[in-house]
C-alpha cells in the first residue's frame, strides 16, 4: 500500500518562478488495485508520480510503501526500492536509441547483478509475451509506436516490480493500440500488481475496470474514490 | 612571511578548510537542535537532503587534514635551509612560538578528523540516520581545535623570518634542556624499548582476540591508544639513535629526511593508522546494539581491527629493521 501524508513540492522555492506542483496530498493507493489519476495539464499527475515512484522527493510530507518510509530514505536505499518494487512507463517510451529492444528491456536489470544468461532468458521471456521475439535484435527506432510501446512495458517488468506506474502511456497510441495497451494493464493487475495509471485520456480514466480515480486540479486532490 | 608554495598551499587549503568548516558546523547546529525524523516538515526534509552535502564537504575536508600533517612536516623540512641553525623540522618548527603548537593539534586533529570519518563512514550505510546527531555533536566538538590549527598555522607563518637565528634538533632533542622534548629524550632506553615491543604485543593480541570473539572491543581501542601513546616518547628515546647510528641524536624529524630515507613518512603513517583505526573501534562500541547498525558495524570494526594491527605491524617491521640493522651497539 502506497501513502501519502500532507505531500507539497515546490519547485525553484524562493525564486520569482517558484511552483507549487502539489499543495498538501493526502492519498492511499489501495494494493493490487488498478488507480488512475486524472485532472488537467498542470495539475500535478505527474509529479505526483514522480514521488510516488521515488524518482524525487518531496518538499515536505512523507510517503510510505507498505509501512517503509520512503522520502528520509538515504539514497542508496531508495535507489535499491526504486529498482524492486517500481516498474515505469513513460508517455514518450523512453527507449534508447541504437540498442536493441532486447537490450532496452535488459538494461534496468543490469545493477542488479544477475547472470547474463538468466536476463537474458527472462527478457525474452517477456519478449515473447508482448509477442516482440522477432525484433529483439532490431533496434528500436526501427519499432512502430504499438511495439515501442510493448517494449516499454516489458522493460518496467524486467525486475518484477510491485507496483507499475505509467504517466499518459495512451497519449500518443491510437484507439487500437490504446485498447490493446489497456488489454495488457489488466493482465498485469490479474498478476496482483498495483497499477497507477496519470491520465486525462478518458477512455483509460472511465474504463469500468479501473479500481479508483483520482481527480487532480491546481496540485490538491479534489475527488478520489 | 616566505613566499614557499607549499606554505602558501598549506595557508590557502587551511582557510579554504576552515570557511567550510564553518558551513558545515552552522548546518550541524541546526541538525543538533532541529532533527525529527519522524517530522515531514520542510526543514526536516532540507536538513535530510542537506546532510549529504555536508557529509561529502566533511570528508573531502578531513582526508585532507589528515594528509596536510605530512604536508606539513614535509614542509617544515624543506624549509630548514632558509633558516640559521636549524638542520631539520625540529628547528623550523621553533622559528617562533607557533610552530610546535600548531604541530600539536595537527595530530589531535588528525586523529579526531579519523574518528568522525569513521562514525560518519558507518552512519551513512544505515537506512535511519542512526548516529547523524552524535557525528555532528563531535564535529562542533572537532570544530574549534580545526579553527585553532588554522590560526596557528597562520601566525607560525606569518612569523616565519629568515633571518631568525634557531636552535637545531641536536639542542632541542638532548638530556640537558629543561623542556618536554628534553624529558621525553630522558626516558630511559631500556625502559621504553621493551614499552614499546609491549604495548604493541598488547594491541595487537587484544586486536587478534576482539577479531575473533567481537568481544573486548573498548579494551582493544583503550590499549591501541595507549600504544600510541608510547611509541612517540619510545620513537624519540629508543628508536631515533639507532636509525641515526649516534646514541645522543634523538631528533623525531630528521628520519623524514632524504639521508635516512624518508623512514619517518611510513612509520608515523603505519602508527596513526593504527590508533585511528582502533580509536574508531572503540568510538563504534556503543551503537553496535542499533538495529539498523547491529549487522553493519561489527563488520567495519573487523576491518577497522585488521587496519589496526596492520599500521601497528608496519611500525613494529620498520622499527625492528632499523634496530636489527643499526651499527650502534648501546
Amino acid at each position: 500500500m502506497l501513502r501519502l501524508s500532507n505531500v507539497r513540492k515546490i519547485f525553484n522555492a524562493g525564486r520569482p518562478n517558484e511552483w507549487v506542483a502539489l499543495d498538501g496530498v493526502n492519498l492511499v493507493i489501495e494494493p493490487g488495485k488498478i488507480t488512475a489519476l486524472t485532472g488537467p495539464s498542470g495539475s500535478g499527475k505527474t509529479t505526483l508520480l514522480t514521488l510516488m515512484g521515488c524518482m524525487a522527493r518531496p518538499t515536505s510530507g512523507r510517503i510510505w510503501l507498505d509501512g517503509q518510509e520512503m522520502t528520509s530514505l538515504p539514497e542508496r536505499f531508495l535507489t535499491q526500492i526504486r529498482r524492486e518494487s517500481f516498474g515505469f512507463i513513460f508517455q514518450q517510451c523512453n527507449l534508447i536509441k541504437g540498442l536493441t529492444t532486447l537490450d532496452n528491456v535488459m538494461l534496468p536489470a543490469y545493477p542488479t547483478g544477475e547472470p547474463f544468461k538468466s536476463l537474458r532468458q527472462r527478457a525474452l521471456q517477456l519478449l515473447d509475451l508482448f509477442s516482440l521475439t522477432p525484433k529483439a535484435n532490431a533496434k528500436v527506432e526501427w519499432l512502430s509506436g504499438g511495439e515501442a510501446q510493448r517494449t516499454a512495458i516489458a522493460r518496467s517488468l524486467i525486475n518484477d516490480p510491485r507496483v507499475i506506474i505509467a504517466d499518459e502511456p495512451t497519449a500518443h497510441l491510437d484507439t487500437h493500440l490504446s485498447n490493446e495497451f489497456m488489454e495488457i494493464v489488466q493482465q498485469l493487475n490479474r498478476e496482483g500488481r498495483t497499477i497507477i495509471l496519470a491520465s486525462h485520456d478518458p477512455l483509460v480514466h472511465q474504463a469500468e475496470w479501473i479500481s479508483a480515480v483520482v481527480m487532480m486540479r491546481d496540485g490538491r486532490v479534489e475527488e478520489a474514490g | 612571511m616566505l613566499l614557499h608554495p607549499a606554505v602558501i598551499a598549506l595557508l590557502l587549503t587551511s582557510l579554504l578548510s576552515s570557511i567550510l568548516l564553518l558551513y558545515s558546523a552552522y548546518y550541524g547546529y541546526l541538525v543538533i537542535q532541529q532533527w525529527d525524523l519522524s517530522s515531514g516538515s520542510e526543514l526536516q526534509l532540507s536538513l535530510e537532503r542537506r546532510t549529504y552535502l555536508i557529509s561529502t564537504i566533511l570528508t573531502y575536508l578531513f582526508v585532507f587534514q589528515i594528509l596536510s600533517l605530512f604536508l606539513y612536516l614535509f614542509t617544515a623540512d624543506s624549509l630548514h635551509t632558509l633558516f640559521v641553525g636549524a638542520m631539520c623540522a625540529a628547528g623550523t618548527l621553533h622559528v617562533n612560538g607557533y610552530g610546535y603548537p600548531a604541530l600539536l593539534l595537527k595530530i589531535f586533529n588528525v586523529l579526531a578528523a579519523g574518528v568522525w570519518l569513521i562514525v560518519n563512514f558507518v552512519d551513512n550505510r544505515a537506512y535511519d540516520y542512526p548516529l547523524v546527531q552524535k557525528k555532528y555533536v563531535l564535529l562542533l566538538v572537532i570544530s574549534p581545535f580545526i579553527l585553532a590549527e588554522t590560526v596557528m598555522l597562520a601566525q607560525y607563518f606569518l612569523h616565519l623570518e629568515p633571518n631568525i637565528i634557531t636552535s637545531c634538533c641536536g639542542s632541542l632533542f638532548s638530556e640537558g634542556a629543561q623542556s618536554i622534548s628534553s624529558n621525553l629524550v630522558s626516558l630511559p632506553a631500556r625502559i621504553m624499548g621493551p614499552a614499546l615491543y609491549l604495548s604493541m604485543a598488547a594491541s595487537i593480541g587484544s586486536g587478534l582476540g576482539f577479531y575473533r570473539t567481537g568481544k573486548g572491543g573498548y579494551l582493544f581501542s583503550l590499549l591501541a591508544a595507549g600504544a600510541f601513546v608510547v611509541a612517540i616518547p619510545a620513537v624519540i628515546s629508543f628508536v631515533s639513535p639507532y636509525i641515526y647510528e649516534l646514541p645522543g641524536h634523538h631528533c623525531p624529524f630528521c628520519i623524514l629526511q632524504r639521508e635516512y630515507g624518508y623512514v619517518g613518512y611510513p612509520l608515523y603513517a603505519g602508527l596513526l593508522g593504527g590508533v585511528v583505526a582502533g580509536l574508531g573501534v572503540g568510538a563504534l562500541m556503543p551503537f553496535r546494539k542499533r538495529e539498523s547498525l547491529a549487522l553493519l558495524i561489527p563488520s567495519v570494526q573487523k576491518r577497522l581491527t585488521l587496519v589496526s594491527m596492520l599500521g601497528y605491524l608496519v611500525f613494529l617491521a620498520i622499527v625492528t629493521y632499523c634496530l636489527a640493522a643499526s651499527n650502534l651497539v648501546q
